[in-house]
C-alpha cells in the first residue's frame, strides 16, 4: 500500500467518521485528526517534487479501466482542499456548532456533507482518465448540494438551481466524453493527449465549448456565474468559507487539466475565430476578464457582507483563468499562486465575516458599524483579508496580481490588462464598503455589549491572517509549489527565489518591499506618536456635525448606497441586465440539452449504456 | 553597494522627498494666490502649519484605527518614496519596478480611509466614498499610461525607464515619443492630485472637507505630511515617465516643480464636477487619448 | 463691571506644554502657532460679511498665515462675527469644545462685547466672555477688514509672548462658564464634550474647574466614555438564529 493508498482510505475513514460519529461530542477532534491524518498522507506521497504516484488498485468498467494518479497539480489543490477542510472544521468545532446545533440543525449532517466534499474532491484530482473524472465530478456536485441545501430556505432554493446548472455542465462533459471516445477510442488521458492534435479546429472548439461550459459552470465563469454567490452566502459557516476557498477551483483544475495540459495554448492560439482578430485563447481571456469585472461590480452592489464576498469569490476567479491563459513563465505562476492566495485569503474573509454574523445575528451592512472597538481580533483578520484581495501590499493577494498584470504587460495585452485593473479597483472600493460598513462608523447601540469571537473561531482566522501576512512577505515557497505545477503542465516554468521572482524586464523581491513598508509604518509611527502631543479618545458622538447635537439615538453613518455617485452613472448598465442574462442562459440550456439528447440517440447509441454505467459505478462507489 | 550607502539612501530619499514636497505645496499656494492676486503665504509656512498641528495641546482621537490610519497614511509614502530614484539615488526601485509602486501608493489612501473610517463622521465617509470613485476614474487612463511606458521600455524599472529617455537628450523623452501617453498622464495627474474640477471628495462648503472632517491636531498635520508626499511622488513619477527623469538635480528639481505646477496652474478654470461627470470624463477623453497613444506604441 | 473687564483677565501660564517637542523649544513652537492660524469663522450675525474681503486680493489674510478652515477639530481660532442668539450660543459652545486647544476665541461687531443694538432682546447673549473664554474682541459695527487684521496681529503678538491663554481659563475655570450656561440654557444642558475628563487627561483641572455646576451637570449628564477596544474573550450567547 503506497502513500496514495493511504490518503485515499484515510479520506474515506474520514467521511465513515463523520457519517457514523457526527453527532456525538468527539467528532470536531475526530475529524480534524482525520484531515490532519490526510494531510500527512498527502506530504507522504511527494508528489509535487518527485514523481507522480499512482493508486495501486483500479476499476475496469465497460472495458475502461478507472485509474488514479497524484501529480504535482493534483498536490495543489490536493493541498488547498485539506488545508480548507481543516479549518473550517477547526472554525465549526466549538462554539459555533454548540449554537448551531441549539438552533435546531443537525452538527452530523454538516460534518458529513463537509467530509463527503473532501472526499469527493480528493479523488476528483487525481482522475487520471475522463471516466474516474467524471465520477469524481459527479460526487462532487451532489456533495456540494448536500452541503448547499442544509439550512433549507434560501439555501435550498439556491441550491435546487445550482443542481440545475450542475446537471447542465455534467451533460456537456458527457457530451465532450463522446466525442473523445470517439475520436480516441478511449477515455484515458493519455490516448487522449496523443489524439488530439490530430484533431480538427471544429472538433476543438465544440469540445471547447463543451468542457469549457461544463468546466465553467463549476467555476462560476461568465456567463455561468449567476448561481455561485447566493449558493454559497447561504451555506452555513464552515460549509460558506470551504466553498468559496476551493469548490469552485475544481473546475479551475479540470480546465487546466484540459486545456492546458492536453491541448495546449500553443493550440489554442493557433485556433483562430474568423472575421475576428481573437483566437481560443483570446476568447477565454476575454472571458475571463469579463468574470473578472462583472461580477466584481456586481459584488460592490451588494447589501449583505456574505454576498458581497461570494460575487468577489467568482470575480477572483478570473485572474487564475487569465493569469494560465497568458501562458508565459510569470504569468501562470501568478495565475496558479492566486488559486491559493486566493483560497486562504477568502477563507479567512468569509470566517470573519461569520464570526460577525455569530455575535451579532446578522450581515445586512446596513445594521453593522463600529465593531472594531468591540471585535478587535475579527477586524484584525479582516484588514488583512481585505489588503489581500484587493491585491494590495504587502499581502499574498499582491504578489499573484502582480505576477498576472505584469505578465500582461510584456506580453502586450493593454485592454486585457486594463480590464484585470478596473477589476482591481472595483474591488477596492467594494472591500472597504465592506469594513466600514461592519467595523468602522459608529457602535450601533444594540451591539454596545457585543464581544469578540469566541476562540475556537479566532484561531482558524487568525493563523490564516498570519498566513495571508507570510505568503505576502515570503512568496518563494508558494512558488516553488507553482513551480512544480508548471513543470508538470509543460508550462514555462517561472525563476523564483524567497523573495519573488528573476526576470529580464526586471524582477521584484517583496521581502525588500514589506521590510521598507514595515520600516515606513515605523518611521510614520515615529512621527505621529513623537511629534505629535498626546490624544485624547473622545465619546463617538462628540463629532462634527455643522455644530448639531448627536444623540444615541440617531444614527450618525454613512452605509447605505455607499457609492452613489458611481452608481448613478453605472447602476443603470446593470438594471434588468441579469435576469435578461439568466433567461437567456436557460433557454440556450435547453436547447443544448435537446441537442445532446438528439446527438447521443442518433449517433452514439453505445454511449447511452456508459453512461447508466457511469451511473451505476457513481452508486455503487 | 555596501549596505550603509543603501541605508543613507533609504534614509535620505524620503527625507528630501518631504522638504521638497513642502516647497511645492509651498508652490502651490503661492501659485494659487498669484492667480487670484494676493501676495499669498510667506516662504516657511507650510513647516509652521505642520508643526503648530503637531504641537496642539489637546487632541481628540476616535480611537486606535484613528491613529493607526495616519502611520500608515504617512508609512505608506515614506516607503513608496525609495521605490522612486532621483539622480545619484535608486533606492530600492530595482526591488519594486512601476506597477509596486503604482500599488505601493495606495497603501496611504487606504490607511486614511480606516482612519476616517473610524471617525464615525458620514461626512468623512461620504469624501472617502467620493475620493474612491475618483480613484477608480482616474486610474483607467493612469494604468493604460503605466502600461504604454512600461510597454515601449520593455522594462517595468524605474531606472531603465529613465535611462532610456536620457539616451538621446530631448528626442528620446516620453513625451516627445509618446505625446498622446503624457497627455493622458497630465489629465490623469489632476484626479490624482485632487486639484479642480476634480475635487469633489473635500467639497468643503457641502461634506465639510470630507476625509479631513475629524481631522485635527496631529491627525491634520499628518495629512499636511502626507501631501507634501503626494506631491512629490505625483511630480517625480510623471517626470520619470515622461520628461527623462533627472540629469541632475537642477534639472530635476525645475522638471518636478513644473509638473505640479501645471495642474494648480489651469484649477481656478474650472468649477467642480459631480462624481458621475468626473467618472464620465475621465473614462471618456483620457482613456481615448491613452488607448490612442497605447496604439502607437504597440504598432 | 467696568471697561477694564472687556479684555478677558489673562491667567499666567503655570502649565508646561504636554507637547514633547514643545518643552524644549516651546518658544519656536509658540512661533509657529502665531505664524499658522486657522479661521473657523462662525458666520453668527453681520460680521461675516468683513471677513471676505480680508481674506481675498484686497487685504490677503493668506501673508500672515491665516486662512479659513471648515471643521472645528481643524481650526484654531472661533471667530464669532456677530450677534449670537441663544440658540446659536449653545452651537457656538458647542464647536468651540469641539475645537483642539490651544484655540482662541475673538468676538467681532459690538454685538459680541455687549448686546450691541441687540442689548434689549430677550433671545441674546449679550456678554460672551461670560459663556466662552474670549481672547479679543474687535468692536464696530462692523470692524473693517483693517480693523479684523489688525485684532489678528494683535493675537498673533500675543500667542508670540505665550499671553494668549484664555482657552486654559476655560478648563481652569469651567465651573464658572457652565453655570452662566447653565442660567441661559436651563439645568438639563449639556454637550457631548467632556471638559472635565478633557481637563484631567492634559494636567489642567484647576481649583474652579469643579464646582457647584458642574455637580449639578454630573446628576443627570450621559455617560461619555470613548469606546475603547475590547480585547476580553468571554463567553456571550449569540444572536445568531
Amino acid at each position: 500500500m503506497n502513500a496514495l493508498d493511504l490518503l485515499f482510505l484515510l479520506s474515506g475513514a474520514t467521511l465513515l467518521c463523520a457519517l457514523l460519529f457526527g453527532r456525538t461530542r468527539w467528532a470536531a477532534p475526530l475529524l480534524l485528526l482525520g484531515y490532519a491524518a490526510q494531510f500527512v498522507a498527502l506530504l507522504q506521497t511527494n508528489a509535487l517534487f518527485g514523481e507522480p504516484i499512482s493508486l495501486s488498485w483500479s476499476l475496469v468498467v465497460l472495458d475502461q479501466p478507472m485509474h488514479w494518479r497524484y501529480d504535482a497539480l493534483s498536490w495543489f489543490f490536493a493541498l488547498i482542499t485539506l488545508g480548507a477542510g481543516f479549518l473550517s472544521t477547526g472554525y465549526g468545532s466549538g462554539v459555533w456548532m454548540r449554537d448551531y446545533e441549539r438552533a435546531g440543525h443537525s452538527a452530523g449532517v454538516l460534518h458529513t456533507a463537509l467530509a463527503a466534499n473532501v472526499f469527493s474532491m480528493v479523488l476528483l484530482v487525481g482522475a487520471e482518465d475522463f471516466l474516474s473524472l467524471f465520477l469524481g465530478w459527479e460526487l462532487l456536485n451532489w456533495a456540494t448540494f448536500f452541503l448547499m441545501a442544509l439550512r433549507g430556505g434560501i439555501a435550498a432554493r439556491a441550491a435546487l438551481r445550482y443542481l440545475g446548472y450542475a446537471f447542465t455542465g455534467g451533460m456537456a462533459i458527457l457530451g465532450a466524453m463522446a466525442l473523445l471516445y470517439a475520436q480516441a477510442g478511449s477515455l484515458e488521458f493519455q490516448p487522449i493527449r496523443e489524439s488530439l492534435p490530430q484533431m480538427s479546429d471544429g472538433q476543438l472548439w465544440v469540445l471547447l465549448a463543451l468542457l469549457g461550459s461544463g468546466f465553467g459552470i463549476k467555476m462560476g465563469l461568465l456567463p455561468f456565474h449567476l448561481w455561485q454567490a447566493p449558493a454559497y452566502a447561504e451555506t452555513p459557516g464552515p460549509g460558506s468559507a470551504f466553498f468559496s476557498a476551493v469548490s469552485a477551483r475544481m473546475g479551475l483544475y479540470a480546465m487546466l487539466v484540459f486545456f492546458v495540459g492536453m491541448v495546449g495554448l500553443a493550440r489554442l492560439v493557433q485556433m483562430e475565430i474568423p472575421y475576428t482578430f481573437l483566437n481560443g485563447r483570446d476568447l477565454l481571456a476575454w472571458i475571463a476578464v469579463f468574470t473578472i469585472i462583472f461580477p466584481t461590480y456586481t459584488a460592490l452592489q451588494q447589501q449583505d457582507a456574505r454576498y458581497l464576498l461570494a460575487w468577489h469569490g467568482i470575480g477572483q476567479g478570473g485572474y487564475m483563468v487569465l493569469g494560465v491563459l497568458v501562458g508565459t513563465a510569470e504569468g501562470s505562476a501568478g495565475g496558479l499562486l492566486h488559486i491559493f492566495n486566493h483560497a486562504i485569503t477568502q477563507v479567512a474573509l468569509l470566517m470573519a465575516v461569520f464570526a460577525v454574523l455569530y455575535r451579532t445575528g446578522t450581515t445586512d451592512l446596513n445594521r453593522l458599524g463600529g465593531l472594531v472597538a468591540r471585535m478587535p481580533l475579527t477586524f484584525l483578520t479582516l484588514l488583512f483579508g481585505i489588503i489581500s484581495l484587493a491585491g494590495l501590499p504587502p499581502m499574498a493577494g499582491f504578489v499573484s496580481k502582480l505576477l498576472v498584470y505584469r505578465a500582461l504587460l510584456f506580453e502586450g495585452m493593454p485592454l486585457l490588462f486594463v480590464g484585470a485593473i478596473i477589476g482591481t479597483l472595483g474591488t477596492i472600493l467594494s472591500v472597504y464598503k465592506l469594513i466600514h460598513n461592519i467595523f468602522l462608523g459608529q457602535l450601533r447601540l444594540e451591539h454596545e455589549s457585543v464581544q469578540e469571537a469566541p476562540l475556537s473561531m479566532l484561531i482558524p482566522m487568525l493563523s490564516l491572517s498570519l498566513l495571508i501576512f507570510l505568503a505576502g512577505y515570503f512568496p518563494g515557497p508558494t512558488l516553488s509549489w507553482v513551480a512544480a505545477v508548471q513543470a508538470q503542465l509543460g508550462l514555462p516554468v517561472v525563476n523564483y527565489h524567497l523573495g519573488g521572482v528573476y526576470d529580464a524586464h526586471g524582477g521584484f523581491n517583496m521581502i525588500w518591499i514589506v521590510s521598507v513598508l514595515l520600516a515606513g509604518f515605523g518611521i510614520g509611527a515615529l512621527v505621529f506618536f513623537g511629534l505629535g502631543g498626546p490624544s485624547k479618545r473622545v465619546h463617538q458622538l462628540d463629532n462634527y456635525a455643522g455644530g448639531h447635537f448627536l444623540y444615541a439615538e440617531n444614527r450618525y453613518q454613512y452605509s447605505d448606497h455607499f457609492y452613489a455617485g458611481l452608481m448613478h452613472l453605472i447602476g443603470p448598465w446593470y438594471r434588468g441586465s441579469f435576469q435578461w442574462l439568466e433567461r437567456a442562459l436557460g433557454s440556450i440550456v435547453d436547447f443544448l440539452a435537446h441537442f445532446t439528447n438528439g446527438f447521443y440517440g442518433i449517433a452514439q447509441p453505445l454511449l447511452w449504456s456508459l453512461a447508466a454505467v457511469l451511473g451505476i459505478a457513481v452508486w455503487v462507489f | 553597494m555596501h549596505w550603509t550607502h543603501l541605508l543613507l539612501e533609504l534614509i535620505l530619499m524620503p527625507l528630501m522627498a518631504f522638504f521638497i514636497g513642502m516647497g511645492m505645496v509651498l508652490t502651490l499656494r503661492k501659485i494659487g494666490a498669484k492667480l487670484q492676486r494676493r501676495i499669498g503665504p510667506p516662504f516657511f509656512q507650510p513647516l509652521y502649519d505642520i508643526l503648530k498641528l503637531h504641537a496642539k495641546e489637546t487632541q481628540s482621537s476616535h480611537g486606535l484605527i484613528h491613529e493607526i490610519g495616519i502611520v500608515m497614511a504617512i508609512g505608506g509614502y515614506v516607503a513608496a518614496e525609495t521605490l522612486l530614484p532621483v539622480p545619484g539615488m535608486n533606492g530600492i526601485a530595482q526591488q519594486g519596478g512601476l506597477i509596486t509602486l503604482a500599488y505601493m501608493t495606495m497603501i496611504p489612501s487606504l490607511g486614511l480611509a480606516l482612519g476616517v473610517g473610524q471617525c464615525a463622521n458620514p461626512n468623512g465617509s461620504i469624501g472617502i466614498s467620493r475620493a474612491l470613485t475618483a480613484m477608480l476614474a482616474y486610474d483607467v487612463p493612469f494604468i493604460l499610461v503605466v502600461f504604454g511606458t512600461a510597454y515601449a521600455a520593455q522594462s517595468t524599472n524605474l531606472v531603465e525607464i529613465i535611462a532610456a529617455q536620457q539616451s538621446d537628450g530631448i528626442a528620446s523623452w516620453g513625451l516627445v515619443q509618446n505625446p498622446l501617453l503624457a497627455l493622458a498622464g497630465l489629465l490623469a495627474l489632476q484626479g490624482m492630485l485632487g486639484k479642480q474640477p476634480f475635487e469633489i471628495y473635500v467639497a468643503p462648503a457641502e461634506i465639510a472637507t470630507g476625509p479631513m472632517v475629524e481631522m485635527g491636531g496631529k491627525f491634520l498635520g499628518g495629512l499636511f505630511i502626507m501631501q507634501c508626499f503626494q506631491l512629490y511622488t505625483a511630480g517625480v513619477l510623471y517626470t520619470s515617465l515622461f520628461l527623462g527623469g533627472g540629469e541632475n538635480w537642477l534639472t530635476f528639481l525645475v522638471k518636478i516643480f513644473a509638473v505640479v505646477s501645471i495642474p494648480m496652474a489651469i484649477a481656478y478654470l474650472f468649477p467642480r464636477f459631480r462624481t458621475e461627470d468626473l467618472v464620465r470624463f475621465f473614462w471618456k477623453w483620457p482613456t481615448f487619448l491613452a488607448l490612442l497613444g497605447l496604439a502607437f506604441v504597440l504598432h | 463691571m467696568g471697561i477694564r473687564d472687556i479684555p478677558v483677565r489673562q491667567a499666567p501660564s503655570p502649565h508646561k506644554s504636554t507637547n514633547p517637542l514643545g518643552r524644549v523649544f516651546d518658544e519656536f513652537l509658540r512661533f509657529c502657532q502665531s505664524r499658522s492660524l486657522f479661521i473657523l469663522h462662525y458666520c453668527t450675525g453681520c460680521g461675516a460679511i468683513e471677513l471676505p474681503p480680508a481674506m481675498t486680493s484686497r487685504f490677503d489674510m493668506e501673508r500672515l498665515g491665516i486662512q479659513p478652515m471648515v471643521s472645528p477639530r481643524q481650526a484654531d481660532i472661533l471667530l464669532v462675527t456677530g450677534y449670537v442668539s441663544v440658540k446659536t450660543l449653545k452651537r457656538v459652545i458647542l464647536t468651540y469644545e469641539q475645537m483642539p486647544a490651544p484655540k482662541y476665541v475673538i468676538g467681532i461687531c459690538s454685538c459680541t462685547v455687549n448686546g450691541g443694538m441687540y442689548w434689549q432682546s430677550y433671545a441674546t447673549a449679550k456678554k460672551l466672555n461670560d459663556y466662552l473664554p474670549v481672547d479679543l474682541y474687535i468692536a464696530g459695527c462692523m470692524p473693517r477688514p483693517e480693523a479684523v487684521i489688525a485684532g489678528m496681529r494683535d493675537l498673533r503678538r500675543n500667542i508670540e509672548r505665550g499671553t494668549a491663554n484664555a482657552w486654559r481659563d476655560y478648563f481652569l475655570r469651567y465651573d464658572h462658564y457652565l453655570g452662566n450656561q447653565q442660567r441661559l440654557f436651563g439645568e438639563t444642558w449639556q454637550t457631548p464634550v467632556d471638559v472635565i475628563a478633557e481637563a484631567k487627561h492634559y494636567n489642567l483641572l484647576g481649583k474652579e474647574t469643579q464646582g457647584e455646576h458642574t455637580a449639578r451637570l454630573a446628576r443627570h449628564q450621559k455617560p461619555l466614555e470613548a469606546l475603547t477596544l475590547n480585547l476580553e474573550l468571554r463567553e456571550q450567547p449569540t444572536l445568531l438564529k
